[in-house]
């Protein structure tokens, strides 16, 4: 692929918002776990007791926002808009709310979401179920539609050019990558906002909890939820280069595979050959050869297959000599946000944070990271991988 | 740029299962309306949708297909299946890595989420099964299709709600002009679900009994389901094995409104902006264009503004336009998906489907409309017009193979 540029970034996650607030807790790994992880407020502790969770603490859209026009947009439509914002005007394509660079029919929407619309739909099935169909509120409706939180960021931030949102559980953000791409290189538009996100939601939990993923109370090794968004703003690098941007980062190629399972009986499984095919057609569609590639954000979660797997996968394309080091750990499962939060830690290793939590079990590594693989891995047999290298 | 050939089709729609009988029911001019069955309406004041009828999963699925998947992939797997035989691709082609299956939607498999949260909502956690969990994932649509066929390329779903077909089918075609895949399966699936048969009511937008596009006396629209599917391939593929297409993918234009969320905007800006560039990426001018399958959801605001839409981009030139929709119902996601199908059908047969229900036309959509009867007009380009929640715009072109030049899909 030709070459992208990453000209500005923003994330609402357990850390505050905006892409400072983000790095300056990646700097010291420890302290931001501790930080992320607690009893959920945003989940009813009389119906899921003993959640723990890493959630966008005190997370008030209205801070960003203001109070007006907020009422009936759902929590991740807020953060979607606020990440939005400010990863435009972290690009300097906008200034106080105005666009000055491009403009709107210039600037798209590449976003990502596994379970997004879930907390909308079930609000309305409570009516629905408890008390009438009838009562249903039609200015919440739209909210169970899976791209509406997109369309709202489009509405809120004038991006006329063309808006997509990407479902493909945890590799969507990465997707989305490809999908912005594509426009780009068909001149659709001069950039795109290209990320993902995703929030705790009361049915997510629970559903998760019900599958038997989460750990009890106390464990903490395997898998936790967390929620936020991310978002890196992507123009071709001679737009950007033209216009005389900072360049935060470049991502020089993109790769994905599916794989199907061993068995008719299974749904659910990671392939370590999907890994690995992804990683594999990321550095050819990059041209980077895989002795170059310094760091690895690898997809693992804390489930024990999964990250088998996905360490298989990551192993098997690029031998033992990068570093691997699995972020999730520091800021939970965010499905169809977790490329972008990869995306995220990796531009937080080139800018000076350590490159942790390291798979190994070691201690977060400082040092010079130019090139990192940022993977995604589903939990169907599917995976993405992207090559990114230092602006 | 590589040209793109559509080799296969298949469809489960609410006039017709798979494409023969799908074109038989519109040249009819089938109405696919009647009492909803799926589930009960009782206190909604509205009890009409155009569901699938007499569709049986293990006809097209095997049992661990039907196992694993919901009403919504089971549409998109017979489509698929009918796609991929028509298509005449063999097997060992379509098994590999160089294969894309790209998936659109609005809900996925909504009704399962239904029965899931129901189920919780009144017996509490423990009644939630969690097989069915594990099937809900809107990601699984192009999981399924892709195992089906040993697919090992991209899978994605597009939920573009009712402009998904346009997204993935015109997606699908730039992984393949990018060089990405050489073959790709693609299209969308829907289903109609309690709950957002329920917000439809609620939005004021549901017709009681007919769903009657550019009539001055319409009423709204009607729910419909089901799923269409494409095989589409490189130029080379096809040159390669002799194939016969049925079509080639032109350009498509997307835009975003940017207005409002589910109204589209009143001068019809993004959607006007999505038609000049669907035909500008398809290296032609809008003389070119033969016909215009329609949006045409039959609600007030939406007609009479793809009506001045047609006619501000073909400047005044009587271009036939029809509503499928006055026979389908709106099958959300899948609306376009089923429309490209018709609309390739119209290239193929020379013929344009009638919008039914049409007694009388509102002057506010002065467009030449196929009222009532098929009418015999022989196509090269077509247009496939779609909006959606979210401000969404896409229109797909799609024409007879080797009609459109060489420079087709450079926008």
């Amino acid at each position: 692929m030709r070459p992208l540029a990453i000209t500005g970034a923003a994330a609402v996650s357990p850390f505050g918002v905006g892409r400072e607030a983000f790095l300056a807790a990646m700097r010291d790994p420890q302290a931001a776990r501790r930080r992320a992880f607690g009893t959920p407020t945003v989940l009813d502790p009389q119906r899921v007791p003993g959640a723990r969770a890493a959630e966008c603490w005190d997370f008030d859209a209205r801070q960003w926002l203001g109070d007006k026009g907020l009422r009936n947009l759902d929590r991740l439509t807020r953060m979607m808009i606020v990440a939005s914002r400010l990863a435009l005007e972290d690009a300097g394509i906008k200034r106080n709310g105005a666009f000055v660079a491009h403009g709107p029919g210039r600037v798209g929407m590449c976003s990502s979401t596994a379970y997004g619309s879930l907390d909308a739909i079930t609000e309305l099935n409570l009516v629905a179920e408890l008390e009438d169909p009838r009562y249903i509120n039609p200015a919440r409706f739209p909210n169970t539609v899976i791209n509406a939180a997109a369309g709202y960021v489009s509405i809120w931030e004038d991006l006329r050019a063309p808006n997509v949102t990407i479902v493909d559980g945890n590799c969507g953000a990465l997707d989305a990558v490809l999908s912005a791409e594509t426009h780009l290189s068909h001149g659709r538009a001069d950039a795109f906002v290209v990320g993902g996100a995703e929030v705790l939601s009361e049915p997510l939990y629970l559903a998760f909890r019900k599958l038997g993923v989460l750990p009890p109370e106390g464990e903490p090794e395997r898998m936790w939820l967390g929620e936020g968004a991310a978002y890196a703003v992507v123009e071709p690098e001679a737009v950007a280069r033209e216009r005389g941007a900072r360049v935060l980062a470049r991502i020089l190629g993109y790769g994905t595979a599916y794989e199907p399972p061993p068995s008719d009986a299974l749904l659910v499984h990671t392939s370590p050959e999907a890994v690995r095919r992804a990683i594999v057609a990321a550095l050819a569609d990059a041209g980077v050869p895989h002795r170059r590639v310094d760091a690895v954000v690898s997809a693992e979660n804390g489930l024990e297959r999964h990250d088998a797997a996905v360490r298989a996968g990551i192993e098997s394309a690029l031998g033992r000599g990068p570093i691997v080091a699995a972020p999730k750990r520091l800021t939970g499962e965010t499905f169809g946000a977790s490329g972008a939060f990869g995306v995220a830690h990796a531009l937080c290793w080139m800018y000076g944070a350590p490159v942790a939590p390291v798979a190994d079990g070691g201690a977060p590594l400082l040092r010079r990271i130019d090139v990192v693989v940022v993977t995604a891995v589903g939990f169907y047999g599917n995976a993405s991988a992207i090559v990114l290298a230092r602006g | 740029m590589r040209r793109v050939y559509v080799t296969g089709m298949g469809v489960v729609s609410p006039i017709g299962i798979g494409c023969e009988a799908f074109w038989r029911a519109q040249l009819e001019g089938r109405s696919g309306a009647a009492r909803v069955t799926l589930f009960d309406t009782a206190g909604l004041d509205r009890d009409v949708a155009c569901e699938v009828k007499g569709f049986r999963a293990r006809d097209h699925l095997t049992a661990a297909e039907a196992r694993h998947t919901g009403r919504c992939a089971a549409f998109a797997l017979a489509a698929a299946r009918e796609a991929v035989a028509q298509s005449g691709l063999p097997p060992a082609r379509l098994a590999s890595e160089r294969t894309a299956t790209v998936l659109g939607t609005t809900m996925g498999e909504a009704n399962l989420l239904g029965e899931l949260e129901s189920a919780w909502i009144h017996r509490g956690e423990h009644a939630i099964v969690p097989a069915k969990i594990a099937r809900y994932g809107t990601t699984l649509l192009p999981i399924h299709v892709a195992r089906a066929f040993g697919a090992l390329g991209p899978v994605q779903t597009l939920p573009a709600a009712c402009a998904a077909g346009n997204y993935a089918i015109g997606f699908a075609a730039d992984l393949i002009r990018a060089g990405r895949v050489d073959v790709a399966l693609c299209g969308a699936s829907e289903i109609i679900e309690k709950l957002q048969f329920a917000g439809f009511v609620r939005l004021g937008a549901l017709a009681p009994e007919r769903c009657q596009p550019f009539d001055v006396d319409r009423k709204g629209l009607l729910l419909g389901e089901g799923a269409a599917m494409f095989v589409l391939e490189s130029e080379e593929s096809v040159v390669r094995r002799g194939a016969t297409p049925l079509a080639e993918v032109g350009g498509y234009g997307l835009a975003c409104d940017a207005h409002h969320i589910t109204r589209p905007h009143p001068e019809g800006e993004g959607s006007a902006i999505a038609m000049r560039r669907a035909i500008e990426a398809s290296g032609i001018g809008p003389d070119e264009v033969d016909f215009v399958n329609a949006h045409g959801t039959a609600t007030p605001a939406n007609d009479v503004i793809e009506a001045h839409v047609v006619n501000e981009v073909f400047g005044g030139r009587r271009v036939p336009v029809s509503a499928i929709k006055s026979m389908t119902g709106h099958c959300m996601g899948a609306a376009s998906a089923i429309e490209a199908v018709s609309c390739i059908q119209s290239l193929l047969h020379g013929v344009l489907p009638p919008t039914i229900h049409l007694e009388r036309q509102d002057p506010a959509c002065d467009i030449d409309v196929v009222a009532h009867a098929p009418r015999p007009h022989p196509c090269r380009v077509v247009l496939n017009n779609a909006l959606a929640f979210g401000g969404y715009d896409a229109v797909l072109c799609l024409a007879r193979p080797g009609v459109l030049p060489p420079t087709v899909g450079e926008g």
